[in-house]
């Protein structure tokens, strides 16, 4: 059969993916510190009929040569960094990062993993948890008592406590860095895990000069899922989808035509 | 049987040739880095005045074949992805990657760090600099319009990005990697690269379309020619012609 057939098929399955990925991404608009992903997409092997540069005569060489690709499979699906929109909720433990760096949040099995939600609240015991409860590395504890919290843009955390008129600085928040946040792995509930390919975390305080960013207290930062690119995006999936079904057609009415020469 | 009844079978085939290189351009319209084949149609007699051919036989005999495929070079559009990691050639070049199989070159950019802390392809495979592996750990990447990568402002190294001469074929080798021939390399001098953001397929999705047609139409041309000799003369040849003569 033709070979056209089973390189639409890849096309197709390859769209179809993509339309997945897409749905994913619409589907988060509004988790904060979502990070969108994108599918790249690689060519497949090629059937070599005639060699690039092959010999025609002892003298001279083809001026090109017959290569038949067989069509396309998805590669990697990497997180795009770009940065989210801010909004503001007033809520004294909301923090968003303007910048490259994540939160470290302190899983349950003791694994650190990593995160741009910056939407914190606090457990009885007074420590800074994310809305899942797992707490903020390194551990941050707010005193009951505590009448106002004020993170300052560099992560230092300070309270006024009853009858005190200087704040007192409880501890600071720290933030990494990947050399390639788009290898990270994410693993639901807006939990990043680092891999061989994101690289090690780069830990520092925020504001400074490793490009982690500054803090900003009582802003959130929404998704970066830009929802007018995803549409365009599911256009062109839709209609890469629509062409290499038409490839199919186009086969299949050919091999129809074929089947009837000599009737 | 009648020579056109080729003619028409080797069009047919070539059209179906034609059709396998469409569907791959088409299959590959989201590929970043894709460069799309058109396709070369040739006559199968690269000499028209071979000695001892009548015209009659020339005429019969020089079928259309599908002669070969090239790459069409024109750059694709950019899409800003925001990963630092990511890089584009904007211009004529390719970045230059040590696989397995030798040197290849690619115009995807996106990369990534290796366990070693190398910059690699999505694939593993390291990219090249000027003067071997780049490695670009522990800090924040940025890299200049002439490839000069920098971490934490220090400089690591220079990404090569390599041109060829007009006359070098490139080869495909899928994983959007191309492979030349030794020493075609020349200093891409109309290339500068973009950090942040990936370059998308090169195929044109109106002229691929338009092609599907005519490959479809001209298959059916060449059914319809084999058809036609099939039944109106070769039919007429060994069923008609015996009755006339008994």
């Amino acid at each position: 059969m033709f070979r056209s057939l089973y390189t639409a098929a890849s096309g197709m399955s390859a769209q179809q993916l993509n339309l997945d990925n897409i749905a994913n991404n619409l589907a988060n608009s509004s988790t904060s510190g979502f990070r969108s992903r994108r599918i790249q997409f690689q060519d497949m092997i090629y059937q070599n009929m005639v060699t690039p540069g092959a010999a025609a005569t002892q003298q001279t060489t083809l001026a090109g040569g017959l290569q038949i690709g067989l069509g396309t499979r998805p590669g990697v699906s990497e997180v795009v960094q770009t940065q989210g929109e801010f909004s503001a909720t007033g809520n004294p433990l909301d923090m968003a990062i303007q910048g490259a760096g994540f939160f470290q949040i302190k899983l349950p099995d003791g694994q650190m993993g990593y995160t741009r939600s910056g939407s914190f609240t606090q457990d009885q015991q007074g420590n800074v948890v994310t809305a899942d409860g797992n707490p903020l590395e390194p551990a941050l504890t707010i005193p009951t008592t505590a009448q106002s919290i004020t993170i300052g843009s560099d992560g230092t955390v300070s309270v006024t406590l009853p009858n005190q008129i200087a704040a007192t600085q409880i501890g600071s928040i720290q933030l990494a860095t990947f050399a390639n946040p788009g290898g990270l792995n994410s693993v639901g509930s807006n939990i990043f895990m680092p891999t061989t390919a994101s690289g090690d975390p780069v830990v520092g305080a925020p504001g400074g000069s490793e490009g982690l960013g500054t803090l900003q207290q009582g802003m959130l930062e929404q998704s970066n899922v830009n929802v007018v690119d995803e549409f365009i995006n599911m256009i062109v999936a839709q209609r890469a989808y629509e062409s290499n079904s038409r490839v199919v057609q186009a086969a299949d009415q050919m091999l129809q035509q074929l089947n009837s020469v000599g009737k | 049987m009648d020579s056109g009844f080729y003619a028409a079978c080797t069009g047919l085939m070539s059209k179906t040739q034609a059709l396998d290189s469409v569907a791959n351009n088409l299959a590959n319209v989201n590929t970043s880095g894709y460069r799309s084949q058109r396709n070369q149609f040739s006559s199968v007699l690269a000499n028209a005045s071979l000695s001892g051919s009548s015209p009659l036989n020339l005429a019969v005999n020089n079928y259309g074949v599908l002669g070969g495929t090239r790459l069409d070079m024109t750059q694709g559009s950019l899409e800003k992805t925001g990963n630092d990691l990511d890089f584009a050639v904007d211009g004529q070049g390719f970045f230059a990657v040590q696989t397995s199989a030798g040197r290849m070159y690619t115009r995807s950019g996106n990369f990534q760090i290796g366990a070693s802390g190398q910059l690699i392809t999505a694939e593993g495979d390291p990219v090249l600099g000027e003067k071997g592996t780049i490695n670009v750990s522990g800090g924040k990447v940025h890299v200049g319009a002439d490839g000069t990568i920098s971490v934490d402002g220090a400089v690591a190294g220079r990404l090569k990005v390599v041109d060829f001469a007009p006359s070098t074929q490139l080869q495909a080798v899928g994983k959007t990697y191309y492979s030349a021939p030794p020493d075609s390399e020349i200093e891409a001098k109309l290339a500068s690269v973009q950090q942040g953001v990936i370059e998308g397929s090169n195929v044109n999705a109106v002229t691929t379309a338009v092609e599907l047609i005519n490959v479809q139409r001209q298959a059916e041309m060449m059914e319809r020619a084999m058809s036609l000799f099939n039944t109106d003369l070769d039919k007429s040849a060994t069923e008609d012609l015996p009755r006339v003569t008994t």
